[in-house]
């Protein structure tokens, strides 16, 4: 059964509250956790369950995303058959190539709909970092006949004003009750913006989409459905932590958490492991007079001077007697001796000169965007 | 048809290595890990890939397991290609006659038909035995250059060592005129680094001479190359300077681990002009907790450090609980130090587990080690030099 499902990711969401974090690359191509991309968790998330078969639909900013994804061989997508499909957008006379949701951007891509084989498709948005069991999920929605199963999580962190859509779910899995982007959501759970439901029955809805002049997925499709109640809609519980990757502060908050080894241990699980591109960089070195608590760090850094929880990507530099404390480093990142940072973001090789100082508030970290030098 | 090569290189990784006791015991030497994240077989094969050398054949025979599944496909070192890459050659029966590699020269003789499919030019000679950083390339263009039937990398060791290894007598052109293994009287002080080029025509007679001999020992340094030297072979000696070192006993790994952890390291592996490639466990990155210390040591993706480290190389996934001590020590893959446990100077083999509150090593004196996947009880005491595997009782 499973070899018979394949994967879609839209990574096109609105990534204006990042700031400077995504102005040259998708939500999806956002470096996390040390050493991962948003993306991996999700694709990995597939490709654990079985999926041998996944397009990623691009919108804009993609070329980090491309480069990262390259033959989808981190992700053993590199096979003759199906395989990992970059989508990004195509003009064409009736194709503008920008997309005003998922269904749009499916509507562009019905060729690689139509010429896929597996009966089953995941669907799923990119802006949610989480490591959800998807044979689980599937073999959920085979054995409950739904049309549609939807992935929810109770996780309160993941409420949004004006974003996101929420579902309020009967006993036996059937979603009863859905809000689309409500002023303040009143249900309880989140939708995950993760689905499955067969190829053809996502085919016949995109077509009918846009004959209509349809858009977003949620509004025009999900929630007629729901309401009017001609399909239907089941929804199934992810128990394991997640993140919405909308804002600076989300994002922050996110490599904070991961901090805690239980957190983390619920997200990294030994039997679901997340794979990534990788460097080749040497282990980490740490000097005669390192201090480091309660971090990451990824390989290829050198520390010699004072880390406190932090996450540190691959191959940056600590300076002896230089302060990083609640700081967020990407690859590459330099400290200086004498500098003292607190609750920054450094973007991929930022640099921080010989005593500088720098202090964001707690409740909004600072962003050095990629290269800058201070 | 296979295209052409110029070069094919034959790594010989068939050796016990029994001089490293119970860490080669259920894998290969070449399979050993060394540096926090590497085995001795990822540097001269990242050599070969940046040399440009992009055809492999890994002679296997002792505890090949390990190794194979570590080689794959080749991909972690760019050698998984559709013309060439890594092959894994283990000894194989041919119509009657079956039989294991009878020494380094009958290993290379029975995959000659390997070699043939390329049409080499030349071929290169490897072991899987040492960590250094070498550009073959170069060595060729000097094969090629001065017109040799073999070139053999050497590098001058103090004089005072010189008899431990097989030495290159030469004239003022480094055109070797006499070698001699283990020297009483050592007249030179070029060590033969075991890395040959030969010009594949000349290497195919004397290895099917050597082999229709029925006295040889079917050995490159015993047998090939005294031969061709008899015949007055044009044979090179190639000077290479820089990091090479013998990891062949536990001293000397163990020595060659804590050179990483020198200033400057002798041996760069931040270069990112010749990386070196290793098969990616895909870890998280580490993490050190509140409460650790960790000093002066080398730290891989994956470990977990709630205790305290000083001079010391973590593999990958290795935990060291609170309370527990690690000095002058290297802990290999996946290994956990368990709560208040002290490890000096020791070698902690892959997976293998230290028992709360156990003392490891001493301060001074040998390098213990405890082997792969043993689990040491809690509250012993293993003493210097000691060896402990999964039969040892205390």
């Amino acid at each position: 059964m499973l070899k018979d499902v394949m994967g879609v990711i839209y990574t096109g969401e609105n990534d204006a509250n990042l700031r400077e974090l995504t102005l040259m690359r998708a939500i999806a191509a956002l470096p996390v956790a040390g050493r991962y991309r948003v993306v991996d968790f999700l694709l990995s998330s597939l490709v654990n369950g079985g999926v041998r078969n996944v397009g990623v639909i691009m919108q804009k900013n993609y070329h980090s995303l491309m480069d990262h994804l390259g033959s989808g061989k981190e992700w053993d997508l590199h096979g003759k058959h199906d395989g990992l499909y970059v989508l990004p957008p195509f003009l064409t006379r009736e194709n503008v190539g920008v997309y005003n949701g998922t269904l749009d951007a499916l509507r562009s891509n019905t060729n690689y709909l139509s010429r896929s084989k597996q009966e089953y498709v995941v669907l799923c948005n990119s802006a949610i970092i989480c490591n959800p069991n998807i044979e689980e999920f599937i073999q959920y929605h085979v054995d409950s006949s739904a049309d549609i199963t939807l992935m929810y999580s109770k996780d309160e962190g993941l409420l949004r004003d004006e974003m996101g859509s929420y579902l309020k779910v009967a006993e036996d899995g059937k979603v009863t009750e859905m809000e689309v982007e409500p002023t303040h959501p009143t249900l309880p759970n989140t939708f995950m913006e993760i689905m499955v439901l067969k190829r053809e029955f996502l085919r016949s809805l995109v077509d009918k989409g846009v004959a209509h002049g349809h858009h977003a997925m949620c509004r025009d499709i999900l929630l007629p459905m729901v309401t009017d109640g001609h399909a239907r809609v089941n929804a199934w519980e992810y128990t394991g932590p997640a993140w919405r990757m909308d804002s600076v502060q989300a994002y922050f908050k996110f490599n904070m958490d991961i901090l805690d080894t239980n957190i983390r241990r619920k997200l990294f699980v030994d039997t679901l492991p997340v794979y990534t591109k990788v460097r080749d960089e040497m282990p980490t070195r740490y000097g005669d007079n390192a201090t480091i608590v309660n971090s990451l760090v990824a390989d290829g850094c050198i520390i010699e001077g004072t880390v406190e929880n932090s996450v540190l990507s691959r191959g940056v530099r600590i300076a002896p007697d230089a302060h990083v404390k609640n700081c967020i480093i990407m690859q590459d990142g330099q400290v200086h001796s004498g500098a003292y940072i607190e609750n920054c973001i450094l973007d991929k090789q930022a640099v921080i000169k010989r005593n500088a100082r720098l202090i964001g508030p707690s409740a909004y970290p600072i962003v050095i965007a990629k290269n800058v030098v201070i | 048809m296979m295209r052409k090569k110029t070069c094919v290189a034959m790594l010989l990784a068939g050796g016990q290595g029994s001089r490293l006791g119970i860490l080669t015991k259920t894998v290969a030497k070449p399979a050993v890990p060394y540096g926090g994240k590497y085995r001795i077989i990822d540097f001269p094969l990242s050599n070969c890939t940046n040399s440009g050398i992009d055809t492999v054949g890994v002679l296997t025979q002792y505890q090949p397991l390990e190794l194979n599944a570590y080689i794959g496909s080749g991909a972690s070192w760019d050698l998984d290609l559709n013309n060439g890459g890594v092959f894994v050659l283990p000894p194989y029966q041919k119509g009657k006659v079956g039989e294991w590699y009878r020494g380094t020269a009958n290993a290379i003789y029975q995959n000659m038909a390997f070699i043939e499919q390329y049409n080499p030019d030349y071929v290169l000679i490897l072991s899987g035995d040492h960590i250094y950083k070498m550009d073959y390339n170069k060595m060729l263009q000097f094969h090629i250059r001065s017109g040799a039937d073999a070139t053999i990398a050497v590098r001058e060791v103090p004089w005072e060592e010189a008899s431990r290894f097989g030495i290159m007598n030469t004239d003022v052109d480094n055109k070797i005129i006499e070698f001699e293994e283990k020297p009483k009287q050592p007249k030179s002080n070029k060590a033969s680094m075991g890395v040959y080029i030969f010009t594949w025509e000349k290497l195919r007679k004397y290895l099917t001479e050597d082999e229709a001999d029925k006295t040889s020992s079917n050995d490159f340094g015993k047998n090939i190359i005294p031969k061709m030297l008899a015949d007055k072979q044009v044979m090179m000696a190639y000077m290479f300077e820089g990091y090479w070192k013998d990891v062949g006993t536990i001293e000397s790994l163990w020595e060659a681990n804590m050179d990483l952890l020198s200033t400057p390291m002798p041996i760069d592996l931040h270069d990112k002009k010749w990386r070196i490639y290793a098969r990616n466990p895909g870890y998280t990155p580490h993490y050190i907790a509140k409460g650790a210390t960790v000093s002066d040591s080398l730290v891989t993706e994956g470990c977990e450090v709630y205790g305290h480290v000083n001079h010391s190389v973590l593999f990958s996934g290795v935990t060291v609980e609170e309370g527990a001590k690690v000095e002058d020590a290297v802990i290999m893959p996946g290994a956990i130090i368990r709560r208040g446990a002290v490890v000096r100077r020791s070698i902690v083999a892959e997976d293998a587990i230290i028992g709360a509150g156990s003392v490891v090593g001493e301060e001074t004196g040998n390098i213990a080690v405890v082997g792969h996947a043993v689990e040491l009880p809690a509250g012993v005491s293993v003493s210097a030099g000691q060896q402990v595997d999964a039969t040892t009782t205390f």
